[in-house]
Formats: C-alpha cells, structure tokens, sequence
C-alpha cells in the first residue's frame, strides 16, 4: 500500500513528524515501512523560459539554447537535445551542481559549444514512466505559460514534493488497505489528532434498481443510481493524489472508484444502467459458462464463483472484474454504483484460477468492512457531483444478510501483563486502546472492550494484548529466563549416531555438502542404486528440473563433482546425509562420492581414490558405531551393472539386507559426468538398520600375558580366489591358536602364472594360558597349509 | 708413576689417542696399547720375574696405566660416536617446509556449521531436538496453525504440492503441532532444525529449499519477556556477546502476539550503515506467544498453558555470520567455497 504523506496530512496531524519519524513508528507498531518514496527529486532547479534557440552547427538534433533563469541567475547558455526545445517556452532547468537521480549536473563542452545546465524531462526528475505519455517521455517538460520564471521550488510548483510510504500490510491488518484507516492507525501511534471526513447523503429521486443476493458469499450487497454524468479528464489534483497512490488516471469516473476505494478500502463497481435490460443486480455463484470481461478476454466460470446477474447473464464477476458488455464507456450517462462484500476466501480461488488479481480483489481476499456501503457510496456521489457535474442522484438500495453487532472482547489488565511479561497499569492500557478507537470499560481489573468495525483482526484477548505491546513498545517486555523443571536436553540414539558418523567422515577428510530435495525424473531414475521405489512427483513445479522429491543423494553429489571439476577442483571427497521420503518409506541416507587423488595437504605422495578407499570408510562408520565385523559383510554386486564398475563394486549387508552400495564409477558414467579421466568411487548407503542397531556395551576382555608370535605365509592360489576364504580356512583351523591372519601383500605378474595371484598373509599365534612352543605353532601351521592346499589348491611360495 | 717404560708407554698411547680422528684408528690403536701382543701385555708378563717387593708396585702401576689407556679409549670413542651422531642427523636434516602427509580436515558447509551450533546452544538450555516430515499434511502445515483453506496468510508462502492436502512444508512450523499431539498436554521444550521448501525462482537472496530452526516452549505461566530472554541468549552465543536484540510487532497466523527479531548489526555494530540500509539493526528471525487457537485445536488448554515459539533461517543466520552474498553458494558446495569453513568450534 503506497500512502502519500501529503495526501494522508489531510486526515491526521503529522506536524514536525519527518517521514523516517512517521516509517519508523509504523514499522515498530508492526507495519512495516519497506521503503520512503520521493516521486521526484532533484537540488538547484529553477523554472526558466527559452529566449533563443538555434540549430548545434555540429549536429543534427542538438540546439544551443539560451535559457532566462529570472533575476537571480539571468541567462545561461544550454546545450539541449530535445526535439520539442523552441522559443518561448517555460521549462525546467537543472543548474549547474544540481544533484538529479541519474547524477550531477556539471558545466560542459558538447560539440564544441558550451553548456550551463541542463533542460529536464519529467523522467530525469525521477518520476516513474508509466505515469507519463510518450510526447511527455520523449523531449523536455513543457510547463504552463504562466509558470513563474526564476521559481526554485520547482517540485513544490509541480506538485511532486511529496514523499510515499511503501507499507507491507500483512494479512492481518486489511483495514490498512485504506489510507482513512493508516491516518488512523498514524493518529493512534503518535497520538495526534484525526479527522475523517463525513459525507452526507445526495437523494434527488428514488432508484427502480434491486439489489440481492441469492448466495452466502455475497452477505451485503449496496447500490445508487446516477443519472446524466459527464465522463471526461479528471481534473490535476486528482490525477496528482492517484499518482503519489500508484495508480495511473484514466477518467473522471473510473478515477472516482479508485479514489474512494483508496480512501475508504471498499471497493467499487459502476454498471451503465442503460446497458442493462432491467434494473436489477443480483449476486450469485451458481452460474456456468463463459464470460466477457472488461479486458475484452473471455473467462471460464465455473460453479461457485460470484458473478452479479442481470436476467440470468452475468454482468459482472462479483470483486474481480465487470463485464465489457455493460462497462462504463465515454457515452455512459447513466450509471449504477455498487459497494457489496464478497467471501474473501472465494475471491482468492477465483482471481487466482484466472489470474486477474487487481487491487479491488486483493482487498476482499483480505476482507473488507462490511458495514460501512452507505458512506462510500456518499462520499463517492459527492465526487461525482463535483467531477461528473452530474445532478441527479437516487436513493441506496441495500441487501443486508448480517446485522451489524459490537465485537466484545473482555480480558483484564493481569491477562494482558501475564502474557506480554509487562508492568502497564490498567490506566496505561485503557488510554492506548482508546487511541485505537476501542471503547473501553473498566472495572478494577477487568476490561470489556468494543472493537472499530474495521478491524477485522481483533476477537480475543491475546489480540488486545498484541495492540497493547505494539503501540507501547517491547522495550517494556522484561527479558527473564523462563524458570522450568531443570532436565537434560538431549539428542535421541539416531540423532547422535548420525552425527558421529558426519564428524567420522569431516575428520577423515571429506567434505560435508547440502544438495537441493527437488531434482528431475532423469536424475531420480540415475544413481538410485538402493530403492526403485515410487517417488513423489510435485504438482505444480516451478521447472522440470525440479520435479520430482528425491528418494537418493547420490546424483546430485555427483552433479556436484561436475560442478566443482568443471572449476578446476579435481580432487574431491563430498558426503551428504539426508532424509529421504518415497510412496513407501522414510529413511536417512548418506552418499559418498570420491573423486581424483586422497585430499592430503601436500599432493606429493597422494594416490587415486579407489574402490579400498570406500571399503575402509564403511568399515570406519560401522567401527564408530561399535557394530563388529562379523555382524556385515561385503558382496560383489550385481546390479546397476552400466553406474558401477562391475568388477569394482559391492553390497553392503547388515542384518542379511543390502543397506548399501559402493563401488568405482562405470568408465561410461565418468565421461557422461564429465570427470575427465579422473578415478571416481561412490557410495549410498541407508542409514536407517545402522541408527537403530542394537549395540552391545563394552566391556574390557584380558590380554594375554603370554607373548604372541607372528609367521608370514606366502599362497599361489588361482585369481578368482578371495583373500577373505583363505583367511577363514586359517582361523577356522587354527582356531583357538590363531588369534589374527592379515593380508600384507598381493603380487600378480612376473614369475607367476598369468592365472595366479600370489597372497601374503601373516598369521599371529597366542594362547591366553601359556607360552607357546616352536613344535605347537610348526604342527599348526603345518595343519594350516596342508587345508588351504586342500580346499584352495594353494601352492606354498619359498 | 715411577716405572719409566710404564709411563712413556701411556703418554705415547694417551698422545695417539688424542690425534685419532676414525673409529678404525681408534680400533687400531686399542690393539696396539691393549691387545695381546702389545708392550703393555709382554711387559706384564715380565712380572713374574720381579722380586717379591717389587711385584706389588709394579702390579699396581700395570693396572693404573691400563686403567688411564682405557678410559682415555673409552671417552675418545664417546665423543667420536657422538660426533658421528651428530654428524648423521645433520645429514638427515630434511626441508620442513615441504607439504605434510596427513589427510586434510573436512569441512563442514557453513549450513551445517550453524545448524549443528543452534542445536547445541538450545540443548544446552534444555530443549529436546524433534524431526519432523518434509513432505507434510495440508492439516498439519496450515490448518493446525490457525491457517484455514483459503487463508489469505497462505499467499505469503507459496506452496509445492503433492496433491490437494499433501505438500512439502513450507514452514518447520508443523513441528509444533506434531509434538503438541504426541505430548498431549504434558509440558513441551523443543527445536526442530529442518528443510522447508517454498515455491520461489532462485536468486541471490530467494531459494526454493532452504532451512529453519523451530522452537516450541509450552508450560506454564510462560510470557514473551521468557521468549525475548531466550532469543537473547541465542543471538549472544551465536553471534558474541556485544550484541542485542530488539523485538518489533509483526504477524504470523499462529503466534499473537507476533514478533520479528532484530540483532545489532555487525558491520557498524549499530550505528547503522549500507548492510543495515541505516538502521543499526538486521532482521533474523520471527516469533510470538503460541495463539490461542492453536493451542485448543493441538489439546492444550489456553486458561491454562502459555507458551511461545520461534522460526529462524539457517542460512539467513549463516549468511549474516560469515557475509556469504548468495544464499545459492549453499547448495553450489564448490569445494574452494567449504574449504573456507574448516574451523572446529
């Protein structure tokens, strides 16, 4: 909502109030100011008239001016580009060192032909294009004939020396869509005086016109004829008042409906009544079909939506737009003004469904004062009678459902402070509710308070106290700690495993990422290596690319390392974690993407990401949650053969489910990810069995105080053999001697067959209750070789 | 030391010691003075043949040379060692200013940086953390908010829908009526730190997705001077000590009265400058007492229970903390962009 200041000191005392004053007081009082407005500005102007004006000798459309300021400047000499520039006419000139919007004025040579000054258009002045034409947009401002030469308050002469509050009303607070209403509220915060015009009542005949209402979202329904109009240009001060309110002029009439709605918040209708075929208006919204509007566009209306009928056609859709059929034209003599209230909630489906939301919409979707027809249309008539020059004016017609009753809200002083955490006394709140226009009744500490019709807002006493703060002031909130039962906040189990699986990962390097939920249908279909489960599609998405509510990470971590190798960052170590919501399920995820070499801080010994390096920080997630290795196992996987390396990827299964994925990027999906030839691993894995896995507490088991002794064992064995099998034959056999076999080494390649591979495995021997002896360890090892030879065919290496 | 053979044998000895510079010499020179066929060694065996008066002398005499040859190898071989030693770690010195082999720290996007600090700082006042669903109910998003169909409030958020009473939120909001629900009318202190999507294009300053923080306070006797005392303490921790808040009226369906939280600019530290547009202060957050309303329709008496609640941005809070200019910077994660928050705190 604009508010002119100058139009707004009509109705409510502002003196000695700057506008940072006046937008700082509303905002505080929860109406924000969002911006001061200046329709013009501009320093060091002067109205002067053109003595001579002759051709740039070096150009074909400059003129060299001289320009006669009045007495105290006399005349300068202006270089002017403008086509209508010619003698005698009066204009408006930037001095030399006049501040402009578009930058200062400065003494110049332009062509070769010296220039002090600056002849202005109205838009170098920084009034807004649409308010002007294209005759006034495309030269200099021509001002009337009698404009007083050496006149320096050249705005003031314009009348553009006003400043505009641009103010964010809230949904709650549609009574400020009315600038009687923000003087008001302007009146209350300083506690100056307000004035509200009254108008009285024009009746020269009584109206044929019916009015009614055969639907409960029109619950008021109001009408005056007016007979022989004048429809023509508004007169300057009108077109000035509309334009310091954001809206642009277009005839007497029409201007009159803004004016009034600007003023009053209840917007108006006018019908020509000799486009009717009969005088009657009734509101429905049972009507079906299309309609004809005012913008000459035909609209679909449907069941529900209030339309104003004449004989069954619909003549107007009721709080949104008139129909082209009975607009007001140039010709219109003889119109019907129609003030009505409309069911906001159906306004709002209407307007939005066909996209005509105009400032007369907006305000019944807020909601407007339903009882106050008979002033607005008062107050419109005697405009008319002033502007239209029209004299004869009927009787209103009004449909009335509700009768208008007093809101009462009681409460007391002890609620008040008791929820606001305040001292006021009940004086204090009775005398800034009372500047509020609420009429209150004391008795001791309890209030009954009478609400103004026009704030629809107020209906309990948590309202009241709202009013009470916001005009008083949360300075006088004392800031204390709530006392509450003292308790330990907490995260829950799943919380915190999560977060120490997040800082396991921050401290092994990787980064933590925060991707977007929305993602296309493609993407959602790539990389989703865990769940094809159905996905949620979003009705109304803003682009296809963000369609679809992702059920996995691992894309857009992906999309990620393309962003970031695109930018030359070609070593990269990302991991996300997140809710993820499918048709069928919720679960927390966690994706892992490695790309390029191991982020150590210097680049000299780092090696490429590979497939062991996931292994180990899975294997390190299931560590920091304290889930032993025997509990998950690594399979080869077997699926998403064409995103995973098919040799180069596993399962992760815990609780025989596969909870994960992993595995280097299928070289086709590196190019398509555009990674270069840079090594890639990914992960996703869902979180949820591990969150909630059962976790058995530590408890400290002895060492053994005997010493232990370690042999290495070197295997040939065939190459599809699995490291993991020969180390289970050897704690199998040995077990109770055995107390750890690791792999140390693997060798392919020289001296070895083609379809070998060479382990080396070192195999720690203890015994918690004595010292072992050489025979003991060389019969077991013996035992140990003569099984893998057995089932794994496994040669012994020297 | 009267034997004169004794004691030119040990100066002589005593001399070569000094001169020698290797351990081979060293070596040598021990063979020479000590070993079995040194002078030293035959001259002992001449002690037989002394008399009985003089064997004793002369033993002692023996032993004394030997004793100072010895100590004399001995200290020698001490600091030729020690020189070697010292020798070798001067050799082994190494460029300490070539790059280290440990992994590199993590960094945690500044998202998390601020999400994971709110949370410990209200822990740390005794509030619980509660999740919630991003993908919500039309019931628990607006209507239990005190936001009926057709609210004109549900304009100010514009709204992804999955079907006509299913939506991604647009708010950590429905958090609140979810935990009234499940603690039916016991005594509530939470947060909720979550994604919340709203149908916006994405600029500078807009996202489609970004977070928030909810809190939920509903006990007894609970005012806004409680609700203004927390944020207080929140906005201290968060952003330092020296800065205030202060509270404007403001509107939001389901708090009466409604509040916006200001903190003290940090750029000026409130004198007001071009970050602030002049006004010493930055808007971060909104809140209120719980409106009545919603109170009842969640099974919460309002003559009996208060309470308040309070909705802020996380990357509005990381925004204003690091002077991040694009809210889209968040979910770029370019790595030169996280790099830059490695910082434990």
């Amino acid at each position: 909502m604009l508010v002119s200041l100058k139009n707004v000191k009509q109705f409510v005392d502002l003196t000695g109030l700057s506008a940072e004053q006046i937008a700082n007081g509303l905002t505080f009082a929860g109406v924000e100011v969002e911006e001061i407005k200046r329709l013009a500005s501009g320093t060091n102007l002067v109205i002067g008239e053109i003595k001579t004006c002759e051709k740039h000798p070096d150009s074909d459309h400059l003129h060299i001016l001289n320009v006669d300021l009045g007495e105290k400047y006399g005349v300068e000499q202006i270089v002017c580009g403008a086509p209508n520039a010619k003698v005698g006419l009066k204009v408006i000139v930037a001095r030399v060192g006049a501040k402009l919007p578009g930058g200062e004025i400065k003494a110049g040579v332009i062509r070769g032909v010296s220039s002090n000054g600056m002849c202005c258009s109205l838009l170098e002045l920084g009034v807004e294009e649409k308010y002007l034409t294209d005759y006034q947009k495309a030269g200099i401002e021509e001002l009337d004939k009698d404009a007083p030469i050496g006149e320096e308050d050249v705005l003031g002469y314009l009348g553009l020396d006003d400043e505009v509050l641009n103010l964010k009303v809230l949904a709650n607070r549609p009574d400020l869509l009315s600038l009687y209403n923000v003087a008001r509220e302007i009146g209350a915060i300083f506690n100056r005086k307000v004035k509200i015009p009254n108008h009285e009542e024009i009746v020269t005949f009584n109206t044929k016109l019916k009015v009614s209402s055969k639907t409960e979202k029109c619950s008021q329904f109001s009408g005056k004829e007016v007979r022989n109009i004048k429809i023509k240009e508004s007169p300057k001060w009108m077109k000035d008042y509309l334009m310091a309110m954001g809206v642009r002029s277009i005839n007497n009439i029409v201007d009159i409906g803004n004016y009034v709605m600007l003023l009053t918040g209840q917007p108006l209708h006018m019908y020509d009544a000799d486009k009717l075929a009969s005088a009657e208006l009734t509101a429905r919204s049972d009507y079906e079909g299309p309609f004809v509007a005012l913008d000459e566009k035909t609209y679909e209306i449907r069941k529900g939506d209030i339309v104003i009928a004449n004989k069954d056609k619909p003549m107007c859709l009721g709080g949104v737009m008139g129909s082209l059929e009975c607009a007001v034209d140039e010709n219109t003599k003889n119109i019907y003004i129609e003030a009505a209230s409309f069911d906001g909630a159906t306004i709002r489906r209407t307007s939005s469904r066909l996209g005509l939301v105009s400032e007369s919409s907006s305000r019944f979707v807020k909601g407007t004062n339903h009882f106050q027809s008979e002033y607005v249309l008062n107050f419109a008539s005697e405009l008319i009678k002033d502007l239209c020059e029209a004299k004869e004016f009927s009787d209103i017609v009004t449909y009335q459902e509700e009768k208008y009753e007093e809101k009462v809200v009681r409460t007391s002083c002890t609620r008040i402070n008791g929820r606001l955490g305040t001292e006021f006394t009940s004086k204090e709140i009775k005398e800034v509710l009372e500047r509020l226009n609420f009429k209150v009744m004391m008795n001791k500490d309890e209030f009954v308070i009478k609400v103004p019709d026009y704030r629809l807002d107020v209906t309990c006493d948590a309202d009241i106290s709202e009013e009470v703060i916001r005009l008083l002031g949360f300075q006088h909130v004392k800031s204390v700690l709530p006392r509450l039962d003292t308790k330990l906040g907490s995260l829950t189990q799943e919380q915190n495993r999560l977060k120490n699986i997040r800082f396991y990962l921050l401290d092994k390097g990787l980064d933590e990422c925060v991707t977007y939920s929305l993602i296309s249908k493609k993407e959602e279909n790539s990389f989703n290596l865990l769940n094809d489960e159905e996905h949620y599609r979003i009705l109304n998405p803003l682009t296809d690319e963000r369609e679809v509510f992702r059920t996995h990470i691992l894309h857009s971590l992906l999309k990620v390392a393309t962003y970031n190798v695109a930018r030359q960052n070609k070593n990269l170590a990302l991991f996300e974690t997140g809710h993820m919501i499918s048709k069928a399920s919720n679960s927390t995820h966690l994706a892992i993407v490695l790309v390029g070499k191991e982020l150590r801080r210097g680049n000299m010994e780092s090696i490429d990401f590979d497939f062991y390096h996931m292994k180990g920080l899975v294997e390190g997630i299931f560590d920091c949650l304290g889930i032993e290795a025997s509990r998950y196992r690594f399979e080869r996987n077997t699926t998403h053969l064409d995103e995973l390396h098919p040799g180069k990827s596993a399962d992760i299964i815990f609780q025989n489910k596969v909870i994960g994925k992993f595995g280097e990027l299928h070289p086709n999906k590196i190019e398509e990810f555009d990674l270069g030839k840079l090594s890639a691993v990914a992960l996703e894995m869902n979180l949820d069995s591990l969150l909630d896995a059962k976790v058995s507490t530590i408890k400290m088991s002895p060492i053994s105080k005997f010493p232990s002794v370690t042999r290495d064992l070197a295997l040939v064995v065939d190459k599809e053999v699995a490291a993991k099998d020969l180390i289970k034959v050897i704690k199998v056999t040995g077990r109770g001697l055995v107390s750890n076999a690791e792999v140390f080494d693997v060798y392919e390649g020289e001296h070895i067959l083609s379809s070998k591979k060479s382990i080396a495995i070192s195999v720690t021997y203890s015994s918690d209750d004595h010292t072992l002896s050489d025979k003991e360890i060389i019969d077991m090892e013996n035992r140990i070789k003569f099984e893998l030879t057995k089932q794994y065919k496994a040669e012994l290496r020297g | 030391m009267k034997n004169e053979k004794l004691k030119s044998i040990v100066s002589e000895a005593l001399e070569g010691i000094k001169k020698a510079l290797k351990l081979d010499e060293i070596n040598e020179l021990r063979n020479r003075f000590l070993g079995k066929k040194s002078e030293l060694s035959s001259l002992g065996g001449l002690i037989a043949t002394l008399p009985v008066e003089e064997k004793k002398t002369f033993g002692i005499e023996m032993n004394e040379a030997k004793q100072l040859i010895s100590q004399a190898f001995e200290e020698k071989l001490n600091a030729l060692k020690q020189k070697a030693l010292e020798e070798k770690l001067k050799k082994e010195t190494i460029d300490i200013s070539l790059p280290s082999r440990e992994v590199s720290l993590g960094a945690r996007n500044p998202f998390y940086i601020v999400q994971d600090e709110m949370k410990e700082i209200f822990i740390g006042m005794g509030f619980d953390v509660a999740d919630g669903p991003e993908i919500e109910t039309d019931l628990y998003n607006f209507e239990l908010l005190n936001i009926p169909k057709d609210h004109p409030a549900r304009d100010m958020q514009d709204t992804f829908y999955i079907d006509e009473n299913t939506l991604l939120r647009t708010h950590t909001s429905p958090v609140q009526a979810r935990t009234m629900e499940k603690m039916n009318g016991k005594p509530i202190r939470i947060i909720c730190p979550g994604k919340t999507y709203r149908r916006d294009d994405d600029d500078a300053t807009h996202s489609h997705q970004f977070a928030q923080i909810e809190g939920l306070v509903i006990d007894k006797d609970i005012n806004i001077g409680h609700l203004k005392a927390t944020l207080e303490l929140f906005a201290k921790k968060m952003f330092g000590e020296k800065r205030e808040i202060r509270l404007r009226s403001s509107y939001f369906p389901f708090t009466e009265p409604s509040v916006e939280v200001d903190i003290t600019c940090a750029n000026c530290g409130g004198k007001g400058c071009n970050m602030c547009k002049g006004t010493g202060y930055i808007e971060i957050l909104g809140g209120g007492m719980v409106h009545p309303n919603v109170l009842k329709m969640n099974g919460y008496d309002p003559e009996v229970y208060s309470g308040f609640a309070f909705g802020i941005g996380i990357e509005r809070v990381a925004i204003l903390r690091y002077g991040i200019d694009d809210i889209r910077k968040f979910y770029n994660n370019d790595v030169r962009f996280l790099h830059q928050f490695k910082k434990k705190d």
